[in-house]
């Protein structure tokens, strides 16, 4: 299987779906001749043309409003927001209207948009260009929020989100673009709304998300030699949020952290957290249920500043060990 | 002056009882005989009542406690009072007491001079009336801080008192019936793992093994396998039981059972047991015996008035013995009834204090288990036991031509207090059991 | 037409003869303008009838009506094509029923009943049909501006004939995405009508407190969108400048925007007390001004109607609009249990 990178991935995704599906077409800025501010769509411009690689204006809400007029009318979009952080700017046509509007219109229409925004800190975009804000978009029924951390998972579940009825949020991460992995060539999907068993355990369930999924990897790798197996799952879709792979493990290890980059008040942690303590799962609970997440601060600039902003190994490996060895 | 709140004594030998639940906790209003809490004694669960209305206050004991009858548990709040009116949970003569404060004086004055505290420290305690003994020092003194600290912490109310442990633990405590309160915690602050329990639980059959190489299952004593264990044993150590054996011909009962059951289905009432019919036999030999129907009280012996016969009845939990009051004054048909009540109440766990106290003799019956004799443990206070075993049809001689026919015949077996009873008070009793059960028509005399 | 920039219109309807010679110039023939006639009254009776349930305690929720800008919808309906696209905001009861749509089903979505448009999902705020294209009223002010430029960049994309006539009050021409949606709307010559219905308040905010610059259309100049600005109170001048509107964004020359000057009578909302404008305005409006009055009135004179007539066809709209409030108590409730449907599809 070819190793390739997580951008590479979803572009191919992108790619593949265009030219089986005429319906589907890119819209959002510098997506064309630039190839899109991480260089996501480069050639594809070359490859579509300018109708179905459509460059706009500096325009996040209308950006996502034409999607959804579009959408209406049978068409495919898939809008692009250069930087997560971005979406605040186009809230309302997300949250208000193409969330709402297969209900509100007793559902006699669908909107079938995939919005991309790559999100994450990690590269020294600062406070405005860093943020991870998918636990803001899991407040909004109707709509499905996606959060791919490996090429493979990437790749199946943008197949997924083309194809999906609703409003997919597609939220990537900037620093995971170039790590690589191995990923069919051919045409795949993987459900949405389905969480992966990363790595199964025994001593403590961890759930992350995007980058976090590979930091905690490699905190298991290690602590296995120390015979604490830990089982990491990766929620893959934070909304709809598969709670029950979820509960079935925390009912097995007995134990349960979650991490995220997202800041740690109101993030998604304290809802998977209030899912496993309200279920059978209780019983099972064996110490007390942890969350890491992002400092309740805005993404700093500074190198050092801004990579302690958020959980590092270190720290994900200190918190399953005084939970595995019962020190708090 | 809050309303002290007592662990009430329901019986007569009771000497404590075990909290199952409270139902009102800290800081509810109670009206007065509100059940507040049930609590368990070795026999059953009684709901106790709130001896005032007001707040329920300074619950000293949690569900599961074993608490002495008399002790104080909690505390009511009369109108005005607050948690602060409470005694000190250590120092019980206090609220005998109506001027609490100058006692606390002369005592922070006394402890003036051995206590290390600064002198702001003493001179706030002094005007706070606050022990400094139960005072932490911060650093090598207890200083002003430390003081106000401890007041602070003083008004607080009181915390739920719950032992800590995970919830994993608390569901293995319930399903292996280890109580958590006997396993060590090893979490922080002595929190009880699910480990700490499986350890306790794996903990007994490993040293059984490493003693006598074999292995078994630890079951834990229930609250009432406690109570059989504690009354048998004491039973059988402190009343020296001897055990008399007698042979009933069934036959002229069993006729008088099935007379009775002609007449009753004509009243469309239920069917009489020989159980209900052996009942009021044994109640009238009892009145003809009265040293059987006895309690060994140290230097007498009190014959009670009453008979009250108790009925040994197996339940899932173990043993109960709902008692038949003053049985002597009933009928046979009254008897079958609250009997058939008692055994139904005793099934689903619903017996009441007064169904089971006050017990004058047992009666204890295996026979429907195929026992043809067996000697029962006298149930204290009481002085004697009758075993019934199975009825069984053997051939027997019935005339002096030893004329041999086959008849009904159960063995009877009395275990006696020789205390309190001599062997020949004991036949006296046992033939006139036969009698009355040989021929019914004696007990219309 | 009114090329003469910045100035609005608001003239009678001018003397028979000029209005015979307009009628006539614009092809509109004794049946057209009796359509017209009879698609105002069923917006009134509708608005009249909501507010009478309202007042009697049937409907659940609060409403945004459309009396005394009838002229509006009626003279779009007229020019465009039954099968374009609308997308339109809270004042769309008058537009739904210009376009066609089944009263019945209205009526029933008003009172929240399963078998309304939505199901008793949207309420009157929200009404949708997508069968025919008429895809929905947006409840957030201007929401539906930029939702149109897609539906504009799909029918281009799809190269069909079909255009979007997007509506939206004055207000909404404050929001941001006014712009962004005029922008690109421009740039790609997408086939979208933009229509302003300028009531004078947004809410209770009055146009000339809320806009630095009248009128608003002229606002589409900055994006070099041709533009109107007319008497929405005359159906045949409405008719007029959407006729003209229509052809140009129909034959693929790019958007157009028309900006219609009318009056509401109810107040915003239910919760509205009319404290922002004086009864005398508001009788003005009424007395002088009413769209159907002053249409009636031309029809009278120039023979089209009779008294008797033109009350038969009020009389037959208030038929349609009582069966239709039969049909609508008449219709269940939607079952509890199926208050999760529709979240995702």
């Amino acid at each position: 299987m070819p190793e390739i990178s997580y951008l590479e991935a979803i572009r191919q995704a992108l790619w593949q779906e265009m030219k089986r599906d005429e319906r589907v077409f890119l819209l959002g800025e510098d997506i064309g001749r630039y190839g899109g501010a991480f260089g996501l769509t480069h050639d594809m411009l070359d490859e579509f043309g300018p109708e179905r690689v459509r460059e706009t204006p500096i325009s996040e809400a209308t950006i996502v409003a034409t999607a959804i007029g579009a959408s209406l009318l049978g068409m495919r979009p898939v809008a692009e927001i250069m930087f997560m952080d971005f979406v605040m700017l186009a809230l309302d046509q997300i949250a208000n209207q193409a969330a709402k509007m297969h209900f509100m219109f007793g559902g006699h229409t669908t909107v079938p948009i995939v919005i991309r925004m790559p999100g994450g800190s990690g590269a020294g975009a600062a406070s405005q260009h860093s943020q991870s804000l998918e636990s803001v978009l899991m407040h909004f029924p109707g709509l499905k929020v996606v959060n791919p951390s490996t090429p493979y998972d990437a790749k199946g579940l943008m197949l997924a989100s083309l194809r999906d009825p609703n409003p997919v949020c597609f939220v990537e991460h900037k620093v995971l673009y170039k790590t690589k992995g191995e990923v069919p060539e051919g045409d795949y999907t993987i459900p949405i709304g389905v969480a992966d068993i990363k790595r199964p355990g025994h001593d403590i369930t961890v759930v992350a998300n995007n980058i976090m999924v590979m930091k905690t990897l490699n905190v298991a790798e290690k602590l296995s030699k120390d015979g604490i197996e830990v089982e990491v799952i990766d929620p893959r879709t934070l909304l709809p949020l598969d709670t029950e792979t979820i509960i079935n493990s925390v009912a097995h290890t007995g134990r349960l952290l979650v991490v995220h980059e997202a800041c740690l008040t109101g993030g998604w942690a304290g809802e998977v957290i209030a899912c496993v303590v309200g279920s059978p799962a209780f019983d099972y609970i064996d110490s007390p249920v942890r969350r890491l997440g992002g400092k309740d601060i805005p993404i700093p600039y500074n190198r050092g500043l801004e990579k302690f902003a958020i959980p590092q190994e270190a720290d994900i490996e200190q918190e399953i060990r005084a939970l595995v060895e019962g020190k708090i | 002056m809050p309303v002290p709140f007592i662990m009430p004594k329901f019986d007569m030998d009771q000497e404590k009882a075990t909290i199952i639940s409270w139902s009102k906790k800290e800081g509810d209003l109670v009206k007065f005989d509100e059940t507040v809490l049930t609590v368990e004694t070795e026999k059953v669960a009684i709901d106790v009542p709130a001896p005032a209305s007001g707040i329920l206050a300074g619950i000293l004991y949690k569900d599961g406690d074993v608490v002495p009858v008399t002790k104080v548990i909690a505390y009511i709040l009369k109108e005005g009072e607050s948690i602060a009116d409470l005694p000190k949970a250590d120092s019980p003569t206090l609220h005998s007491k109506p001027e609490a404060a100058p006692v606390l004086q002369t005592t922070v004055a006394a402890q003036a001079a051995s206590v290390n505290a600064t002198p702001v420290a003493l001179r706030m305690a002094k005007e706070e009336g606050v022990d400094l003994s139960k005072v932490l020092a911060s650093g090598d003194r207890i200083t002003r801080e430390d003081v106000q600290h401890y007041i602070e912490e003083q008004k607080k109310p009181a915390a739920r008192a719950t032992l800590p442990a995970t919830p994993a633990a608390r569901r293995m405590s319930q399903e292996t019936g280890i109580p958590l309160e006997t396993v060590a915690g090893s979490g922080p602050r002595g929190r009880v793992q699910s480990a700490d329990v499986l350890a306790k639980a794996n903990s007994v059959p490993s040293s059984v093994t490493a003693i006598n190489g074999r292995e078994a299952e630890v079951v834990p004593l229930s609250s009432i396998r406690r109570t059989i264990a504690e009354r048998m044993q004491k039973s059988f150590q402190e009343s020296p039981h001897i055990a008399l054996t007698v042979d009933v011909d069934m036959t002229e009962i069993e006729n008088t059972k099935n007379r009775f059951n002609v007449q009753v289905e004509k009243f469309g009432q239920p069917r009489i047991t020989i159980t209900a019919l052996m009942i009021k036999v044994v109640a009238w030999a009892l009145v003809r015996n009265p040293y059987i129907n006895a309690s060994f009280n140290g230097d007498s012996i009190l014959l009670w008035k009453d008979v009250n016969i108790g009925v040994a009845t197996a339940v899932p939990q173990g043993l109960v013995v709902p008692v038949l009051k003053r049985v002597d004054q009933l009928g046979v048909n009254e008897i079958n009834v609250r009997l058939s009540e008692l055994a139904e109440k005793a099934r689903e766990n619903k017996l009441k204090l007064e169904n089971v106290q006050g017990g004058t003799f047992t009666i204890s019956n295996l026979g429907m288990f195929g026992i043809r004799q067996f000697r029962a443990v006298i149930n204290p206070p009481e002085s004697a036991i009758l075993a019934v075993g199975s009825v069984v049809r053997k051939p027997v001689v019935v005339d002096d031509q030893d004329r041999v026919e086959v008849r009904p015949m159960l063995s009877l077996t009395l275990s006696a207090d020789h205390r309190v009873i001599d062997g020949v008070v004991a036949a006296r009793f046992l033939s006139d059991l036969v009698a009355g059960l040989e021929s019914p028509s004696l007990l219309l005399f | 037409m009114s090329k003469d920039k910045g100035k609005t219109k608001e003239k009678d309807t001018g003397t028979r003869e000029q209005f015979e010679k307009r009628v006539t110039r614009l092809g509109l023939s004794d049946d057209n303008l009796i359509g017209l006639y009879r698609t105002m009254c069923t917006v009134r009776q509708f608005e009249y009838m909501a507010d009478r349930l309202y007042a009697g305690g049937k409907v659940h929720g609060t409403m945004h009506l459309s009396a005394g800008q009838e002229a509006v919808a009626a003279g779009i309906s007229l020019a465009v094509h039954p099968d374009d696209y609308l997308i339109n905001h809270h004042r769309g009861h008058g537009h739904f029923i210009a376009k066609g749509a089944d009263i019945n089903l209205m009526m029933a979505e008003f009172l929240g009943k399963d078998t309304g448009y939505n199901r008793g999902r949207g309420g009157s705020m929200h009404i949708a049909d997508f069968q025919s294209n008429n895809l929905g009223a947006n409840g957030i002010v201007g929401g539906g501006i930029p939702q149109a430029v897609g539906v504009g960049l799909a029918l281009q994309m799809q190269k069909r004939k079909e255009i979007c006539i997007c509506i939206f009050g004055d207000g909404a021409a404050n929001e941001g995405v006014f712009h962004e949606a005029m922008n690109m709307v421009a740039l790609w010559k997408l086939p979208v009508l933009y229509i302003c219905e300028n009531n004078k308040y947004g809410m209770s905010m009055d146009v000339e407190r809320a806009t630095a610059k009248l009128p608003i259309a002229q606002r589409a100049d900055a994006y070099g969108i041709p533009w109107a600005c007319v008497d929405g109170n005359d159906v045949v001048e409405v008719y007029d400048a959407m006729k003209i509107a229509a052809e140009h964004v129909r034959s693929g020359k790019g958007p157009y925007f028309v900006e219609t000057i009318t009056y509401r009578y109810f107040g915003h909302s239910k919760s509205d007390r009319n404290l922002y404008r004086s009864k005398e305005e508001i009788e003005d409006w009424k007395q002088n001004r009413d769209p159907i009055m002053r249409f009636t009135k031309h029809l009278l004179q120039s023979e089209i109607l009779d008294e008797g007539r033109a009350q038969e066809i009020d009389g037959q709209a208030e038929q349609v609009i009582l069966k239709a409030v039969e049909f609508a108590e008449a219709s269940p409730e939607p079952d509890l249990s199926t208050l999760m449907e529709f979240v995702y599809a």
